[in-house]
């Protein structure tokens, strides 16, 4: 199996990261059909239109599921363990859930369904979206 | 056209390891060696070659494996990848035999993960989306992508933590009947809840192994089999579903999440073709890659209802003597992680009556499920009975 290393932010993406750097969240929504996806494609796959646009949400979110990650699957991780992935849910975004790290939380009290809202910030240059509960 | 009869003429796999001295080229000839062996057959008198289409392309390629053997290939196919490719080989096969272009067909898959740097993780660095906006998280292995799946899973269904050590001890315990098993000491009940949590609530029993191995088999026609070394094993039916989900999005974005829809248009199709229902079905090889995943496609193939996965391996009992006996030489959890094809060899082993202690009684028709999420491939095999 090859491990082709592609460039990571390809330009169908930049949306996400130009807003991201502007503490706001996007995501990507069709002009046609009014539906949300993710992640980000060329074509809308609900509709099949091809008029993306970006479109800014609250950043308000649900947590719709969480893990507590006690294994370095990347081995630069090892020293940061044990960390929160959740995945969150947008009223405004149906259809979006986003892969995050939970951080600045009580991590032992989090439960699905719990509100969260992003924390922003750059690491080497490039913007990372987190959530902390609200 | 008469459509021609799928069977399975011969089987071969390596000692499963989790790193092998060998190298994966060695270890694929090694189970295609055992395969034709099994069968009886010549490689003069191969003329066709499946393998899956993502993997093996770049690591084995069908053309390297044709050189090795002689196999004058007037067929060369892959179609899928991992677990989904093995489960539903028999379609490539009879397309292959019922036009003419081939008679005897090896499929073969191996994986060397357990030494390869990146293991099963680097696999993802496939996928654009993931690379973006999922590896700067950490999230970056299968055991995180199903914790998500089991903790969601847990609060629509109410699924307990026992419930998934049900399934890790009871393939642990069909396992300890195989010799060829990678893991060798029992798991308890006990052992399950003390057991290193790797992505919470899945802990180590709860994910597959990491294995360094090759299975391979023979596929011609029923007739000609007859006439082989072993006792043939028919393909009574075969089935390939999907959903038109990306591999970026199939484990967070799916509108029915902790589904493999994949699943129930694959069994169906297969059962349809075989003409029976799954109450027939004596055993399943169920692509175990995590206890939950497993759970899972059990209800998406239809044994039971979406919830009720649970209830139906409490109350069924998945050992070798239990209702449907599930992974019964211990499946990807207990046996070794060969994505699923050691799963196609075992179903024959079992309907050979070759399982040893793991043998299913009256074993007469298995049911083979593999996953390459969001791809599903189901392989209905059964005696001859003539």
């Amino acid at each position: 199996m090859s491990e082709t290393a592609t460039n990571d932010i390809l330009p169908e993406f930049s949306g996400f990261f130009d807003s991201a750097r502007q503490h706001r969240l996007a995501f990507p929504c069709c002009r046609g059909c009014g539906a949300f996806h993710w992640y980000p494609m060329p074509r809308c796959p609900h509709c099949r239109g091809n008029d993306v646009e970006w479109r800014q949400v609250s950043g308000r979110g649900t947590l719709f599921s969480f893990t507590r990650v006690m294994h370095a699957f990347d081995k630069s991780r090892a020293g940061a363990l044990p960390y929160v992935v959740g995945l969150v849910e947008f009223s405004d975004a149906p259809g979006v859930r986003l892969v995050t790290n939970i951080v600045d939380s009580p991590l032992d009290a989090l439960r699905i369904g719990q509100s969260v809202e992003p924390v922003f910030r750059l690491e080497d240059g490039r913007p990372i979206v987190e959530f902390r509960t609200a | 056209m008469r459509v021609e009869s799928v069977a399975i003429a011969g089987i071969g796999a390596t000692r499963p390891m989790r790193r092998s001295p060998k190298g994966l080229r060695t270890l694929v000839v090694e189970a295609i060696e055992a395969a034709l062996s099994d069968a009886g057959l010549d490689a003069s008198q191969v003329d066709g070659v499946i393998s899956d289409g993502l993997c093996m392309p770049t690591t084995v390629p069908r053309d390297w494996v044709a050189a090795q053997f002689g196999f004058q290939r007037s067929y060369d196919g892959g179609m899928s990848f991992g677990g989904a490719a093995s489960a539903s080989a028999p379609i490539h096969a009879q397309l292959a035999m019922t036009s003419g272009l081939a008679k005897t067909i090896v499929y073969y898959f191996g994986v060397d993960w357990g030494t390869r740097a990146s293991g099963p993780y680097g696999f993802h660095d496939l996928y654009a989306g993931k690379l973006a906006f999922e590896k700067p998280y950490g999230f970056s292995g299968q055991p995180q992508y199903f914790a998500l799946w089991a903790r969601r899973y847990m609060h629509e269904f109410g699924l307990t933590e026992r419930d998934l050590a049900t399934i890790a001890v009871t393939q642990r315990e069909s396992a300890l009947r195989n010799p060829l098993s990678q893991a060798t000491r029992p798991l308890t009940y006990e052992d399950y809840y003390a057991a290193r949590v790797v992505s919470d609530p899945l802990r180590v029993p709860d994910c597959c192994l990491i294995s360094d191995g090759a299975c391979a088999f023979v596929m011609t026609s029923l007739e000609r089999a007859r006439d082989l070394a072993k006792p043939p094993v028919r393909v009574l039916g075969t089935g390939f579903g999907s959903e038109p989900i990306t591999g970026d999005d199939v484990f967070t974005q799916p509108a029915g999440m902790m589904r493999i829809p994949g699943a129930r248009i694959a069994a169906e199709k297969a059962l349809r073709q075989a003409g029976i229902a799954l109450a027939d079905i004596d055993f399943a090889e169920v692509y175990d890659c995590f206890t939950i995943s497993c759970l899972l496609q059990l209800e998406d193939i239809g044994f039971c209802k979406r919830g009720e996965g649970a209830a139906f391996i409490r109350e069924k009992g998945i050992g070798i003597e239990g209702g449907l006996p599930v992974n019964t030489h211990g499946g990807l959890l207990s046996h070794s992680y060969l994505l699923g094809v050691e799963h196609v060899v075992e179903a024959v082993r079992q309907l050979r009556g070759e399982a040893g202690p793991a043998q299913v009684k009256d074993a007469g028709i298995g049911l083979v499920g593999g996953l390459s999420n969001p791809d599903y491939g189901v392989m209905i095999l059964g005696r001859d009975h003539r």
